[in-house]
């Protein structure tokens, strides 16, 4: 049964954020018999709460406290962004954890490899994909195929490509884990209406809290991370729902609150002992901010595909996820199913006019699939804070910076073509892309791993290099991008982080 | 105008506003306030209005659709929200502005003219207003939905598991 905790106790493990980084961590470490204490800042909806409706689903679920510079598209709630999110979950391939040495320095970038290598990790993508219903993995069947992602997969197959596939999403393609199989409601992009997709919120949230090892506290800010004259973390201090500040005793901490409010609760925590914010003895704080290449492309095929009935994302392509100088580019990109409803197709035609129109006319005609691929890091690719704005909570409101590299130009123009030319092998009567589509939904970096503390902010657990008792637990921590969707690395790596907490906690190093 | 349509004109376009900051869907079900308007007079002189119903239909011309579809999304726009004031000035703003690009009558234009007249207004901040008033209010309609045969939310009827997700007859066979 869920518990609840005395602020003084500080036997407890604080985590900041209840998403797919936080959410996991928290029952993982639950699950192990370590107390967990969650904070997180939105409000806790359930599965009646979830309307078949982008608008008001916005309004309940998005981050919409003041940000500047770079958009981005994240959730303030229980679950976090797990309840909006595609539900694809690739795993990296060997070569991404070896970035730097495979691309080369990559000129403005500051890459470097991966602490850790695709063999360690295997068997928590394994332990990740079980957890998550993950489709075609570990008994699971694929997912069913739509008709949009029939017409991907005919047009694939014409232009050569072998790797395509109905799983790897972490949609119930059958009844499993208490929650029922995909029904193709569609509309899921905005929140799954009965659970079928994989979300913090109805599944590792309520079994922490079976454990009797759990409490989660919603409408719970996080404002800074205190510190002993030793430099060890002792405390959150926290605004709840009506503003008022808590500080919550912990015997360690793990920040999960996506990019940007990670950087800023790390920022915000400076002191003395830490005068650029704690954990940024490198300077590498908030830098290497990175987004995902993306690409949206859609085409007016012969026939009907009525893409608008079943998941958004269904399948996907893997053939471009490879390392291969003579494509232009280093790394690769993924290619995945896409669908929307009219509003949003017409949003994404943009303009006015007779062909605008006419493209909305085939509604039922479109097909569409996107690309999300390695987008390299950069120094000045970074979040910084206003100097003078503040938000409600008093804090600096953040400051996006993102510019695109000519590495991530190179493969969206590569992308669009392949992207395109599945269609056109087809007979497709028009196509469209869009560059940029789903910016700001991926994010990743600011906090990154690394092997020398100088490089980056987290060792090869995400425990940050400066701090022995201070874990990111989210995407921060990626070192590269990779070219994949990132949920199912973040699940698979605060898997792993809670095994290390746990047996370093039994082994009293922590 | 009296304060009831004031008030009445400012619901809705807060509502209007509010999805398309959200750059996304309206439930066509809110405006059913609008049949009230429907019964009141116009703030729009007449030849204002028939131009512009001209002009949301230019925007986004779809022939299956009447020119009611595109005069009820003007007139909710001019019921009842905070901004309705504000939606009567861009609408009265873009047809003087049309009028004045034409001569005398945009809408003794042909089609072709009028079009290049729109486009010479097409960045103004009003026009920009209603483009986007309008194609949240085609885009999440109910008729161009039927046009199209989306039948909008799923959940009701239980998702197209059964309902026709994978129906595609006209794909290649597989070499």
């Amino acid at each position: 049964m869920a518990r609840t905790y005395s602020l003084n106790d500080d036997s407890v493990v604080v985590v900041i954020g209840s998403g797919a980084g936080g959410g996991t961590v928290s029952n993982e470490l639950a699950q192990r018999g370590v107390d967990v204490v969650c904070l997180e800042a939105g409000n806790r909806l359930t599965l009646a709460d979830v309307v078949n409706d982008a608008a008001v689903m916005h309004q309940k679920m998005t981050w919409h406290d003041k940000r500047l510079g770079a958009p981005v598209w994240l959730c303030k709630t229980v679950g976090g962004t797990t309840m909006r999110w595609s539900g694809v979950t690739p795993r990296f391939r060997d070569f991404e954890f070896r970035a730097r040495s495979t691309y080369g320095a990559l000129d403005g970038t500051n890459l470097i490899d991966w602490p850790l290598t695709l063999d360690e990790i295997l068997p928590y993508y394994d332990k990740a994909e079980a957890k998550m219903g993950v489709s075609g993995t570990h008994g699971t069947p694929p997912s069913f195929e739509t008709s949009n992602y029939k017409v991907m997969k005919a047009g694939a197959k014409r232009i050569g490509y072998r790797e395509i596939t109905s799983t790897r999403t972490a949609i119930n393609s059958v009844a499993r884990d208490g929650r029922p199989a995909c029904q193709q409601i569609g509309f899921c992009w905005a929140g799954c209406a009965i659970g079928a997709k994989w979300s913090t919120l109805y599944t590792e949230v309520p079994k922490a809290e079976e454990t009797g090892h759990f409490e989660l506290r919603t409408g719970a800010m996080a404002i800074k991370v205190t510190h002993d004259a030793d430099g060890k973390a002792r405390s959150v201090i926290y605004a709840d729902a009506d503003g008022v500040l808590h500080e919550q005793k912990a015997r360690a901490i793990c920040v999960a609150g996506n990019v940007v409010e990670t950087t800023r609760l790390l920022h915000n925590s400076q002191s003395n002992l830490f005068p650029d914010g704690l954990g940024n003895s490198s300077g590498q704080l908030g830098r290497n901010y990175m987004r995902h290449v993306m690409n949206l492309t859609l085409a007016v095929m012969p026939g009907p595909v009525n893409f608008h009935r079943g998941t958004r994302q269904s399948g996907l392509i893997l053939d471009e996820q490879r390392h291969d100088d003579s494509r232009g580019f280093a790394g690769g990109y993924v290619i995945e199913t896409v669908a929307d409803q009219p509003y949003n197709i017409a949003a994404f035609v943009g303009g006015w006019g007779r062909e605008t129109a006419g493209f909305l006319d085939d509604y039922s005609n479109i097909a569409g699939c996107w690309i999300t691929g390695e987008d390299p890091p950069e120094a000045d690719n970074r979040i910084t804070f206003h100097d003078t704005e503040r938000d409600a909570y008093g804090l600096p409101v953040p400051v996006l910076h993102y510019r695109e590299h000519a590495n991530s130009t190179a493969m969206k123009q590569h992308g669009v073509r392949q992207c395109e030319s599945i269609y056109e092998s087809l007979g497709a009567r028009r196509v469209l892309s869009r560059a940029d589509a789903g910016g700001g939904c991926h994010n990743m970096g600011v906090a990154r791993m690394s092997e020398r503390p100088e490089d980056g902010v987290t060792n090869r657990w995400g425990r940050l290099h400066d701090v022995p008792n201070l874990f990111v637990s989210d995407g921060s921590v990626f070192t590269s991008s990779a070219a994949p969707n990132p949920t199912l690395t973040i699940v698979a790596l605060a898997i792993r982080q809670a095994e290390h907490i746990a047996d370093a906690m039994a082994r009293r190093e922590l | 105008m009296d304060q009831q349509q004031l008030t009445r004109r400012r619901f809705i376009v807060s509502v209007i506003a509010l999805s398309a900051a959200a750059g996304s869907t309206l439930r066509p079900g809110l405006f059913s306030v609008s049949q009230a308007w429907a019964e009141s007079a116009s703030p729009l002189d007449d030849p204002v209005h028939k131009a512009m119903v001209r002009m949301a239909r230019l925007l986004f011309p779809h022939d299956a659709l009447s020119d009611d579809v595109y005069a009820e999304i003007l007139d909710q726009a001019l019921s009842d929200t905070a901004s309705s004031n504000e939606n009567a000035a861009n609408l009265e703003a873009a047809a003087a502005a049309l009028d004045r690009q034409s001569g005398d009558s945009w809408q003794a234009l042909d089609e072709a003219a009028q079009i290049e007249a729109m486009r010479s207004i097409e960045a103004e901040p009003y026009f920009l207003a209603i483009q986007n008033q309008v194609r949240v209010g085609i885009y999440n309609g109910a008729a161009f939905w039927k046009h199209v045969g989306y039948p909008g939310p799923s959940k009701g009827f239980g998702g197209y598991l059964h309902r026709g997700a994978g129906d595609i007859d006209w794909l290649p066979e597989d070499k």
